[in-house]
């Protein structure tokens, strides 16, 4: 009894530690005015809806969506045919992808970026500045994380035998990617990707250090915007976390739904 | 002619030779059992035969087309169980087995009278709309099994496909295999590491060890009369004696007999037994054990240990632990073996 009460005493104490900077983030996004009180004084909505209709703020949004769709589709395009490749026929690259796919995470983003910017800002790949050198570096980036979750798709079946089975079927090579395989491991690659987006939507360092204000990404607009307008900033960040809370929902449901649908499946059978 | 003609077939893995130089032919409609220890290239050859691995040396040929790793696409008509069943996740049954006929481009009617004739006849109708994880596992088997066969191929590969279900399910999956292979007249190459198996499906068994054929031959052969020690060891179980317990003295090696084939009379009875034909021994009843059908004695006889295996009657055992007991060997019934090949296993 006594352990219970302790649980549910270190519980409370966790989310409040947890929720107090949310609350108070969107406390502060609708609050008129904010100083000596507990709570605020008056409440609007009008930073949110000077937020919303400011074309500078649908601008920077729409660039962080454009080089997050491009580089995630770019990284889907070359992961998932690479883990495909390395199961089936080459199984000893396997580690060498598996160290690979961690490195991102010994690099801290600093050291990446300059790094990059020397790389590239002479010689014939000259892209410094440019949005090219965001996406290239998001790659890197995202890497280990769309490793690691399409991975985890492909585990969950028995790839070499099913893409033996139907090859003896008579089913070509690609089509035994396609029809077979993709379909069995989409709902790890979507969730790969879902994984990248909040991730990108979140990313500061690279893109204020490769290209700041050449291509001013939500994170860049929300920094300069911090300086202007405290409670612009915080409809923002409000915003930005609904934003990867629905993400995050989705994520569950569709791990969730997999399991759903077979219990009803079996229901419906037997 | 044969069917199937395996020719000077070599692969080696890392350095180490896993087939070496095997040969095998194949008749049309015979079930031909590979059949050895773990590790002993079994696999291998039926992963070469489907062309699913490339050997490093040697050809095979199915029905006159040779196989080519890695060329399925290209007219080659082989099915195979896997395993592990390998029955695709997000297709339903009816989907799985409609899979190889909808690449040969067959219209959607055959499709459909062809797999409900495969569910039919493996009494899987009704199970259309399961999908694999709804199935239990000897369903699952026979969903692989239609799938394998509804395309009709000229050779159908089995990998081990009865290891993963219970005992009760194997033994009913033993006859049903046996009994659609025969009616379908379908080539077989089944791959076992039982040989209570083997022995029950097979035309043929073919005995392999560390990448080579140690013996092929009919069950009754490969059981009555083995070659080389290795197969007188894998397959059920033998008793090795010197040569001259026997009166055979002039013989070096040693003979093997089976348990079954040594009569265990009480003492005072073994001078009224056996004819000029056969040996009497005398021996102390160390152990005696219900096996289930039969009943084992382990019986010692000088510095050796003689299995006796006799059928467990209704009445009981007349025997007791310790007690001296009188053997009987018929000589026919001896084997003697070729000292040399498989020696030491």
């Amino acid at each position: 009894m006594k352990k219970g009460i302790l649980a549910k005493i270190v519980i409370i104490l966790i989310f409040a530690y947890l929720f107090f900077p949310i609350v108070a983030t969107l406390l502060f996004s609708v609050a008129t005015k904010w100083t000596t009180t507990i709570l605020p004084e008056g409440y609007t909505f009008s930073y949110y809806q000077q937020l919303f209709t400011s074309p500078e703020f649908i601008q920077s949004l729409l660039r962080t969506v454009y080089v997050s769709v491009i580089t995630i589709a770019l990284s889907v395009v070359l992961i998932v045919p690479s883990i495909y490749l390395t199961i089936v026929y080459y199984p000893r690259l396997e580690r060498f992808f598996e160290i690979l796919s961690v490195l991102p995470f010994a690099m801290p983003g600093v050291i990446l970026a300059i790094g990059m910017i020397q790389m590239y800002s002479s010689g014939p790949i000259r892209i410094t500045g440019t949005v090219w050198i965001l996406i290239g570096s998001y790659f890197v980036l995202i890497l280990p994380y769309m490793y690691q979750a399409t991975k985890s798709g492909f585990r969950a079946i028995n790839v070499k035998a099913l893409t033996e089975a139907a090859l003896m079927l008579g089913c070509g090579k690609l089509e035994t990617f396609i029809k077979v395989i993709l379909p069995n491991i989409i709902r790890g690659v979507i969730s790969a990707a879902l994984i990248s987006v909040s991730v990108l939507f979140g990313e500061f360092v690279l893109a204020n250090l490769l290209v700041g204000d050449n291509y001013e990404t939500l994170q860049i607009y929300l920094y300069k915007l911090q300086k202007v307008d405290g409670h612009l900033a915080n409809a923002l960040v409000a915003s930005y976390f609904l934003v990867i809370l629905l993400l995050s929902l989705l994520l569950i449901w569709l791990a969730y739904r997999n399991n759903a649908s077979a219990v009803r499946d079996r229901g419906k059978t037997s | 002619m044969s069917y199937v003609q395996i020719n000077n077939v070599e692969k080696s893995y890392q350095g180490r030779q896993v087939l070496k130089k095997i040969h095998l032919s194949v008749a049309k409609g015979e079930f031909v059992t590979l059949l050895g220890p773990s590790g002993c290239g079994k696999t291998t050859l039926l992963r070469i035969i489907a062309g699913l691995e490339r050997s490093d040396a040697g050809s095979v040929r199915v029905n006159g087309k040779e196989i080519l790793a890695g060329q399925h696409k290209k007219g080659q008509n082989i099915g195979m169980v896997f395993q592990s069943y390998a029955l695709f996740p997000n297709m339903t049954a009816y989907e799985n087995i409609a899979f190889g006929l909808k690449l040969k481009k067959i219209s959607p009617e055959n499709i459909r009278q062809q797999v409900g004739e495969i569910m039919d006849v493996l009494s899987i109708s009704g199970k259309e709309n399961n999908y694999p994880h709804q199935m239990s596992g000897g369903q699952q088997q026979r969903v692989a099994l239609a799938r394998a066969l509804v395309t009709k191929p000229d050779l159908l590969l089995l990998d081990e496909p009865l290891s993963a279900v219970d005992a009760k399910v194997r033994e009913s999956a033993r006859s049903l295999i046996r009994d659609i292979q025969r009616r379908m007249g379908i080539t077989t190459i089944f791959v076992t590491h039982d040989q209570l198996e083997a022995m029950v499906m097979s035309d043929r068994i073919v005995v392999m060890n560390s990448g080579e054929i140690m013996q092929h031959g009919t069950p009754e052969q490969i059981y009555h009369k083995p070659e080389n020690r290795f197969v007188a060891n894998f397959i059920g179980t033998y008793n090795f004696v010197p040569g001259d317990w026997v009166g055979l003295s002039a013989y070096e090696g040693e003979v093997c007999i089976r348990p079954e084939h040594i009569q265990m009379l009480k003492k005072d009875q073994l001078e009224q037994f056996g004819d000029s034909g056969s040996v009497r021994l005398q021996g102390l009843l160390a152990h005696y054990y219900i096996l289930g059908n039969t009943v084992r004695a382990e019986v010692v006889v000088g510095d050796r240990k003689i299995l006796v295996d006799r059928l467990n009657g209704f009445q009981g055992s007349e025997f007791e632990t310790n007690e001296e007991v009188g053997l009987v060997i018929d000589k026919d019934a001896c084997t003697m073996l070729a000292p040399g090949r498989g020696e030491g296993n």
